[in-house]
């Protein structure tokens, strides 16, 4: 089961996860949610992600490669141990947005900087 | 016989399951090996380490081997001794390469939504093996804790 708390901030979105991200409804929660919020800067918090699989990695890639074709921002923050150790088999550590606690003013931040930089 | 699984027990500690080459039965019939290790797991980690390797290789068989036909069958025997769990995957299909496959999934940073399933498994279980051409998968993780 994954639960998802929606937490708002201006202009950025944290999606709170808890319980395991895999193959099935859970993964289809996750990407659904992601897809409908308007915001152009989502994070994604797995502090209580316990347990992830290849559908999991493969749709926080997915939601990743999205967000950069719509030059949008995903972040992911305080991946829990398993989480990373997940990416860390997978090579997938340096692909990905990942910070810490601060990570909804990273994004806030990095974006605005993105958007300078193309104005 | 679509989307349905069972399972025979042969004694306490060891389970075949039965199940159709589609993702509904599939889901469920993980759920049902982890309910069969659960007690057998020396722990939370190493039971989580088992769900995650397990759900690739029912996911393969299902989407390799089978090619989500649920009219195919698929069996998953679990085998539980002192030393260690395993988890032998037998699929219908033709099996693959897996010299090749095993060697390209090793290699660079895979940025597609597939691919990642046989790197998971060998990073989370003490052996990974096919026979049969690939349509064998064998799956073995070491106990910690005395039965």
């Amino acid at each position: 089961m994954l639960r998802i708390d929606i937490q708002g901030a201006p202009e950025v979105v944290t999606l709170l996860c808890s319980g395991r991200l895999v193959l099935g409804v859970e993964a289809e929660t996750l990407r659904c949610m992601a897809a409908s919020r308007p915001e152009a800067r989502v994070v994604v918090d797995l502090q209580q992600v316990y347990a992830m699989d290849a559908a999991g990695l493969g749709l926080l890639v997915e939601l990743h490669c999205r967000a950069r074709q719509q030059a949008s921002l995903l972040m992911l923050a305080n991946p829990s141990p398993c989480v990373r150790r997940l990416m860390a088999l997978t090579n997938l550590e340096s692909v990905l947005q990942v910070a810490g606690p601060a990570a909804p003013e990273l994004a806030r931040n990095n974006h605005e900087e993105q958007r300078a930089m193309t104005a | 016989m679509s989307g349905s699984s069972q399972s025979v027990e042969h004694d306490a500690l060891a389970c075949e399951f039965v199940f159709t080459g589609d993702p509904a039965a599939m889901i469920a019939v993980r759920d049902r090996v982890m309910d069969f290790l659960h007690e057998h797991c020396a722990d939370e980690q190493q039971e989580i380490d088992i769900m995650i390797a397990l759900q690739e290789g029912l996911a393969n068989a299902v989407l390799h081997g089978c090619r989500n036909d649920p009219s195919k069958v698929i069996r998953c025997y679990v085998d539980v001794t002192p030393e260690a769990i395993t988890i032998v995957i037998t699929d219908p299909g033709e099996g693959f390469d897996t010299a090749a496959v095993i060697e390209s999934t090793g290699v660079g940073t895979n940025l597609t939504q597939h691919g990642r399933g046989i790197n998971l498994m060998r990073g989370l279980m003490d052996e990974v093996s096919y026979r049969r051409g690939g349509s064998e998968l064998h799956l073995k993780k070491l106990r910690t804790r005395q039965l």
